[in-house]
């Protein structure tokens, strides 16, 4: 199995909607969504960013970029110390995070120098996220969304 | 606080309880396994054991590098003596900046020095935004888990809490409750004035500390308030990233069977916060010792510290399953939470429940950190044992009659006309008028003759013998079981193994060391050495009680260190010592296994987790499709021993459970390769009137025909 499929394999065990498009095809794709309050940074994939205010109330979508991607776990790495973008991303319904293909590595170890690199400065909030807020905490039953996103999609954009 | 014994009666007495844990454990080891798939377990796990070797010197040094680093751009970092220490600061920090509420998410640490109450001391209010953590703190209750804190409630338990405490009616809906929550807890992440964490892994060479959440609340604690607290043992530093990695990659599967857990947040210092004055957020991290850099610099303790929290050795323990985390552990739960009851929570508190360990091993065997628990459990039971004194009565039973041959076989033949009056129409068991919970067990009569008796004289093949053994009967063998052993030096006669046996049969030590009593385990292991042979004579030394063997294996060294020569021999025999099977498989022996009737094999705790081995291939080899597997084949059947009369309830509940898996098979037979099991299952099947023999292998090799090349 390659990168890719892996990587995909681990996202859907956790219940992530997984689209693999072309660049061309981003816009339509992020536009699916209807949403009324939407956080949007992805500049690297040409996105208008959008920032709304947030409060206890949450938003509707948060689409973001994420800087790698993991196969071994279905994972994606989003560095998170912009406080707007971490308040999005932890108070947003549904979840939207871009990624290149290339950006997907193999395993765990491959983010090290990325993650070394980023908190070699005063400050760092890196985020592993592999799907959306969940807890089994009663009876072990999983029950989604309980304190962030209850939805998550994972759009992996072909490289040129 | 009640007695032990009646806290375990209660546990026993709740079916609700009973089958949340029983449905926890099976479902836990799918999951578990389908996680680590693919991946090498044992490969992991000495990663993680050997990263986590950290001296108190290295510990130093590593929070020397996480607090200069973090330090240099205004991060605060406390080192804490003990929970006092730890709880003033923090609460300090709290009232400092006027916090009426704080949130915090779930932190083992934080339950050790019992926060949440030195905050309410103080007039903070701390919220706990995990969900588990939430409905114990509503309920005034306190985890039964370390990863799944309420597994202990049920649904409908879980409402009537929320409703009382929501004065309004709560649907019993899952779902439905969780959306409660979520709605009533947002509010509080914003009206908090400090959030508080732990951190599951410190990486010293950036200054970032590692926090694994499903829900996300950590990532809401660390956002929102405008301080961040963490509250961290220095067990949790770790080199680097390249560690940390490790560490993460074992966590989540041990813990809850995940591949990962959804959040992991790699945080270092003072993030931008528009709620803080500078706008960026206030950060303490207070570093607990309570005892930790001390015991960093015990040779085996120092062990229990490369423990990574995941709960593991208590989602596979039978005893655990049979009376839950309330009473199996104190503050911290399972195999590691009798341990850290020991180091953080004092002796008066650990010393009652560390004998609730069965030493099956399982969670030796599972820890992700390679931690062997079973022999830390089973070393602090020394040391109190040598502290505190052993009970008189056992205290009597080791060193005047376990460490005496000839004192035990004495008594044991006057057991054999005491007994006779009880002794069943088969001459196998005794019938004795045992209180109702005891009943479980069928305990089989003295044997006289004895197994010595029996084979003095005998010795297998005599001429042209192709090998030459040892076989070491043990008690259950020579007092209880002689059949047993005759078996042995039947076919491997037959087969043309010589098979020598001691003058006089001694014991293994095993009880005394149990029992916390290393004096005479010491006696005990030195006589039975002297019994044994030269090893330099022999091909193997062959166990039928894999108990004794793994005391063979694992202490008879130890114990005889003060005997140069002695230690020599312990060192040559251990190299020898096998089990029935493991000896068969590598000779040139063979059986042929005619009949039909369908057979099922019960591995024993210390033959497949003490001597690593089990004779499941063997005789499923041997006998094909009449060979049934049993579903757990590897749990304890209950017995462990005195276990079994110390705390019959947790025993009979375990037995029962074994029981119900045989029945499944379907099989005639149940074929084991240990007395003790053999017991504790004899008396299962016969309490339950099933059609079912209950024999060693040795018993059921004798009957079988050896094919001749």
């Amino acid at each position: 199995m390659d990168r890719i499929d892996r990587f995909v394999a681990y996202s859907e065990l956790v219940g992530n909607v997984n689209t693999i498009i072309p660049a061309a095809e981003i816009e339509e794709e992020v536009g699916k969504g209807t949403a009324q309050k939407r956080y949007v940074k992805a500049h690297r994939f040409g996105l208008e960013p959008l920032q709304p205010d947030i409060d206890e109330k949450g938003i509707n979508e948060a689409v973001v970029e994420a800087d790698y991607a993991i196969a071994e776990t279905g994972t994606v790495v989003l560095d998170s110390a912009d406080e707007k973008l971490r308040l999005a991303t932890c108070l947003a319904e549904k979840l939207t995070v871009l990624v290149e293909g290339s950006r997907v590595k193999e395993k765990l170890e491959d983010v090290v120098d990325f993650l070394e690199e980023r908190s070699r400065k005063e400050n760092g909030y890196i985020a592993f996220i592999t799907g959306a807020s969940r807890t089994a905490d009663i009876e072990r039953v999983l029950t989604i969304g309980v304190h962030g996103p209850r939805e998550m999609q994972v759009i992996i954009v072909e490289d040129m | 606080m009640k007695k032990l014994r009646d806290r375990i009666q209660e546990k026993l007495n709740d079916k609700i309880l009973h089958d949340t844990l029983k449905n926890f454990a099976s479902s836990y080891k799918v999951s578990r396994d389908s996680a680590f798939k693919g991946l090498d377990f044992e490969a992991l796990r000495r990663q993680v054991n050997s990263l986590k070797e950290l001296s108190r010197m290295d510990v130093e040094d590593l929070f020397h590098q996480f607090k200069e680093n973090v330090e240099e751009h205004g991060t605060q970092v406390y080192r804490a003596q003990d929970g006092t220490d730890a709880n003033n600061y923090i609460l300090d920090v709290c009232k400092k900046h006027s916090a009426e509420y704080i949130v915090k998410s779930k932190s083992m640490t934080s339950e050790e020095i019992k926060l949440n109450d030195a905050l309410e001391a103080g007039g903070v209010q701390p919220v706990e935004t995990d969900l588990g953590e939430y409905i114990l703190q509503v309920s005034k209750d306190h985890p039964s888990h370390m990863v799944m804190p309420a597994i202990h409630q049920t649904r409908g338990q879980v409402c009537d809490i929320f409703t009382e405490h929501f004065g309004k009616e709560i649907c019993p809906d899952i779902e439905e409750m969780v959306g409660v929550v979520r709605h009533y807890l947002r509010d509080y992440y914003f009206k908090a004035g400090v959030g508080i964490t732990g951190a599951n892994v410190a990486v010293a060479s950036t200054g970032t500390i590692g926090i694994v959440t499903n829900e996300g609340n950590a990532r809401l604690c660390t956002t929102l308030p405008p301080v961040h607290i963490v509250l961290l043992g220095y067990e949790k530093l770790v080199r680097n990233f390249e560690e940390a990695m490790k560490v993460l990659r074992v966590l989540p599967k041990s813990a809850t069977g995940q591949i990962i857990s959804t959040y992991v947040t790699w945080i270092k210092g003072r993030n931008p916060s528009f709620k803080s004055e500078d706008g960026l957020k206030e950060t303490h991290y207070v570093f607990l010792d309570n005892g930790r850099l001390e015991y960093l610099e015990h040779p085996t303790l120092k062990e229990a510290l490369k423990c990574i929290r995941c709960g593991s050795c208590a989602n596979i323990c039978p005893a655990y399953e049979m009376i839950g985390g309330h009473v199996f552990g104190h503050i911290y739960i399972g195999a590691i939470g009798l341990i850290f009851t020991a180091l953080f929570h004092g002796e008066q508190a650990a010393r009652e429940i560390l004998n609730l360990c069965l030493s099956c091993k399982a969670c030796s065997h599972n820890c992700p950190a390679g931690i062997d628990l079973q022999h830390l459990i089973g070393e602090l039971k020394l040391f109190f044992g040598g502290k505190f004194g052993v009970s008189p009565l056992k205290k009597a039973v080791y060193s005047s009659v376990l460490a005496k041959p000839t004192v035990f076989r004495g008594l044991m033949g006057v057991g054999s006309v005491i007994q006779t009056p009880f002794i069943t129409k088969n001459r196998k068991h005794l019938r004795l008028p045992l209180p109702e919970k005891r009943a479980f067990q069928i305990p089989p009569s003295v044997k006289r003759p004895t197994f010595t008796d029996l084979a003095r004289g005998q010795t297998g093949a005599t001429s042209a013998a192709t090998s030459r053994v040892f076989f070491y009967p043990g008690c259950a063998v020579e007092y209880f079981y002689p059949n047993m052993g005759i078996a042995l030096m039947d076919l491997l006669g037959r087969a043309g193994v010589r098979v020598d046996i001691p003058r006089i049969s001694g014991c293994c030590g095993l009880p005394a060391t149990f029992g916390g009593d290393r004096k005479s385990a010491e006696k005990i292991i030195h006589t039975t050495l002297n019994y044994m042979g030269h090893p330099d004579d022999y091909d193997a030394y062959l166990v039928l009680c894999p108990s004794c063997g793994v005391a063979i294996v694992e202490q008879f060294e130890n114990f005889a260190k003060k005997d140069h020569v002695l230690e020599e021999k312990a060192k040559k025999i251990a190299a020898k010592t096998k089990s029935l099977s493991t000896f068969l498989e590598a000779s040139a022996v063979k059986f042929r296994a005619g009949g039909n009737k369908k057979v099922t094999y019960h591995t024993p705790c210390h033959l497949g987790r003490g001597l690593k081995t089990t004779a499941e291939q063997y005789l499923s080899q041997l006998l094909g499709e009449r060979f049934v597997p049993l579903k757990d084949t590897d749990v304890c059947c209950g017995f462990a021993g005195s276990y079994s009369v110390d705390f019959p309830g947790i025993s009979s509940g375990i037995l029962g459970k074994k029981i119900e898996h045989i029945k499944e098979t379907g099989a005639d037979m149940v074929v084991t390769d240990c007395p003790g099991c053999i017991m504790q299952i004899d008396g299962g099947v016969l309490n339950n009137d099933l059609p079912i023999k209950v024999l060693h292998l040795s018993d059921f090799l004798a009957n079988l025909e050896i094919v001749r090349d």
